[in-house]
């Protein structure tokens, strides 16, 4: 393990000023649907440009972990996700928020972030080098099949009609069609509409699919927003505590699924908290609370986002591959610092990386004071604003949010469209979370499926293409683990209690 | 103001059948685009996606004819419909004046009607003057941060180039 200097350069008062701006300044971005962890460092980027690098990478570390967690405020509160890591966040934090447990949730999304951000930090300081070759084995039908096993999500999301969510996955899926295809430049799906040859934006049509539906239903009733108890319960942190401890194994998985995906190149924190989220579903004996605001789902989230902000970094300082796109800022302002990135730099540069590293686990550490704080200040804002109030301000943030995200006002129509078009089928029984989740995997899952296509066709080993790669035969076996487990474990506790009712 | 009135569950889920004959609607018409493109690579993975769609919308509906389940739907008793077209069209008439009076203006009137919407309290003298005042300082607050601090170009409108 690097020395104990790293640390020490890594706690100097300027450092430490540094994590803990950038996690502030992170987490009140990520908190604002449509401001994005990857916009959040961007826009923060030039003023790192005169520092020296091991503080200039602290201080965009920090600003992505706090960023990465900030989203889970929106996706509890609100049920819009702050930034597309914190999807999967909304399917129970919300219930949770909405039967009384909003403050319960928002602290234990901030355990959960904090144990995932030190488990992926961890695993860059340690296994740095072995684990971004993992990232060069991952090729297009890899992808496709991890594409694949996030949509068997949709059987956990369908919340009791399994046809009704794979409709709305197929909806999702050519959704991400629109607009101008990736590979052969094609234009589909516009009838013409300039409005609609940019595509889809995912995180407009986020903001629309889960926002706009509760400000709809927020105006139609005078009912309070979130059910509130009078009486002040603080942080609710020893709960939340004793929680984290009881589930513990999932927490751990979730971190090491959440570093794991966060390796890979362009699959980034939405993908890495859905699949850690499918695993903690489908390992749970509380499975069938998974959606109705269960703990469970909120942890293995939030710690698998916050996990990839520490895998991202291993294919980005080790091979220069950047691992999710604020990574790619983060390579671009290194580059500009004068850092090359390589096999070499854990060697060549290894004051600033360590540093860097030591760093991390700072501003992670930190995220829990910053987090709580402004967690229950978000908290309280939520459930004391009057109505009249809350749904103009956060209808008026969904536009100017969507608007910043590619300065277009068709993605605003877009994402209101989409948010009546949510409202309307959610009335019919079809969920939102299937359409984005076809929204997000799809061009990921056509792009994989078909470059593996195109050189399976070229190699003339198509089924071997598919099917005959060790890591894809992995991920297929989870895939129909993940589908089957549910018929399995029913029929084998079937069988177990009618040995007990024999006995 | 008009209420929603649903009847109690039927023996079949009209609505999730109706929705998905409208699904087959949309896969069709995205088949039928799908023609139009040259290239394999642009319309293999629609086209299948569309495919899937009409069958998985076909056994929904076979599946209800078969096995009659409940509306599954998720209906709100006394929910006010104008205030719900109200907000959706306040929105959408507000960004579509965007780019000619701005984005202070068509924030401000954006925020002002659906606060109009959102109000089920009485307009105190306190409300008339407090909630209109913290709402414009809102609007003019995230315009400053977006547009000074992010940089973000947004729509400053014919009126004022």
């Amino acid at each position: 393990m690097p020395g104990i200097e790293y640390l020490l350069d890594a706690l100097t008062p300027i450092n430490v000023l540094l994590a803990l701006g950038g996690v502030i300044a992170g987490t009140i971005i990520g908190s604002l649907p449509g401001l994005t962890a990857t916009m959040a460092v961007a826009v923060l980027v030039p003023i790192t440009f005169t520092m020296p690098p091991a503080s200039a990478l602290i201080l965009m570390g920090a600003i992505y972990t706090g960023a990465i967690y900030g989203g889970a405020y929106a996706a509890i509160l609100l049920n819009t996700p702050g930034t597309p890591s914190a999807i999967a966040t909304t399917f129970d934090g919300f219930p949770m928020a909405k039967r009384g447990d909003g403050d319960l949730a928002v602290t234990l999304a901030c355990l959960a972030s904090v144990i995932g951000g030190l488990v992926g930090a961890a695993f860059l300081l340690m296994l740095a080098p072995p684990l971004a070759d993992v990232a060069l084995a991952f090729g297009p039908v890899e992808y496709f099949w991890l594409a694949v096993f996030g949509l068997t999500l949709i059987s956990a999301l369908s919340e009791g009609n399994l046809l009704k969510g794979l409709i709305g996955a197929c909806f999702g899926l050519l959704l991400a069609c629109v607009g101008v295809a990736e590979i052969s430049a094609d234009i589909r799906f516009t009838f013409g509409s300039q409005t609609l040859l940019g595509g889809i934006e995912t995180v407009s049509a986020l903001i629309g699919l889960y926002c706009i539906p509760v400000l709809i239903d927020l105006v139609a009733t005078p009912d309070k927003h979130l059910k509130v108890t009078h009486q002040p319960r603080g942080f609710r942190f020893l709960e939340s505590v004793a929680i984290s401890w009881k589930h513990k194994l999932n927490l751990l998985r979730s971190s090491v699924v959440g570093t794991l995906v966060g390796i890979l190149p362009g699959a980034g924190g939405s993908i890495a908290g859905l699949v850690a989220y499918s695993e903690a579903r489908r390992s749970s004996k509380r499975s069938e609370h998974f959606g109705k605001g269960e703990p469970e789902g909120i942890q293995a989230t939030e710690s698998a986002n916050n996990a990839t902000v520490g895998g991202g970094f291993i294919p980005t300082l080790v091979l220069g591959i950047p691992g999710t796109p604020p990574d790619a800022v983060i390579l671009g302002a290194l580059l500009i610092q004068g850092v090359r990135t390589g096999p070499n730099l854990f060697t060549s540069e290894g004051s600033i990386v360590f540093t860097f590293i030591y760093g991390l686990f700072l501003a992670t550490i930190l995220m829990l004071p910053v987090g709580l704080i402004i967690g229950r200040y978000a908290y309280k804002t939520i459930i004391t604003v009057p109505k009249a109030m809350l749904v103009p301000t956060v209808g008026f943030m969904t536009m100017i949010g969507t608007y910043a995200i590619r300065n277009s006002i068709s993605d605003v129509v877009i994402m209101i469209t989409l948010g009546v078009v949510g409202w309307v089928l959610n009335r019919f029984g079809y969920s939102p979370s299937p359409i984005v989740l076809g929204l997000i995997l799809g061009s990921i899952a056509e792009q994989g499926f078909v470059q593996a296509w195109t050189i399976g066709a070229a190699t003339e080993d198509l089924v071997g293409m598919f099917f005959g790669r060790p890591i894809s035969l992995a991920i297929i076996a989870l895939i129909l683990l993940s589908l089957f487990y549910p018929l399995i474990r029913s029929r084998w506790l079937g069988g177990t209690r009618r040995k007990v009712r024999a006995d | 103001m008009q209420t929603d009135n649903h009847s109690p569950p039927a023996g079949r889920d009209v609505g999730g059948m109706v929705m998905a004959v409208v699904f087959i609607l949309v896969a069709a018409v995205s088949l039928w685009d799908t023609t139009t493109m040259a290239d394999a690579d642009s319309y293999v993975f629609p086209r299948a996606i569309a495919i899937a769609m009409i069958a998985f919308s076909i056994a929904l509906i076979v599946w209800n004819l078969v096995r009659p389940s409940p509306d599954d739907g998720s209906p709100v008793e006394g929910a006010s419909t104008p205030r719900r077209v109200g907000l959706v069209a306040a929105m959408l008439i507000a960004t579509a004046l965007m780019p000619y009076v701005g984005f202070v203006i068509s924030g401000l009137a954006v925020f002002a009607a659906i606060m109009g919407f959102a109000m089920y309290d009485p307009w105190t003298r306190f409300r008339v003057i407090v909630y209109p005042l913290v709402g414009a300082g809102i609007v003019v607050g995230f315009y400053a941060i977006f547009a000074e601090l992010l940089l973000v170009p947004l729509p400053t409108g014919l009126l004022f180039d």
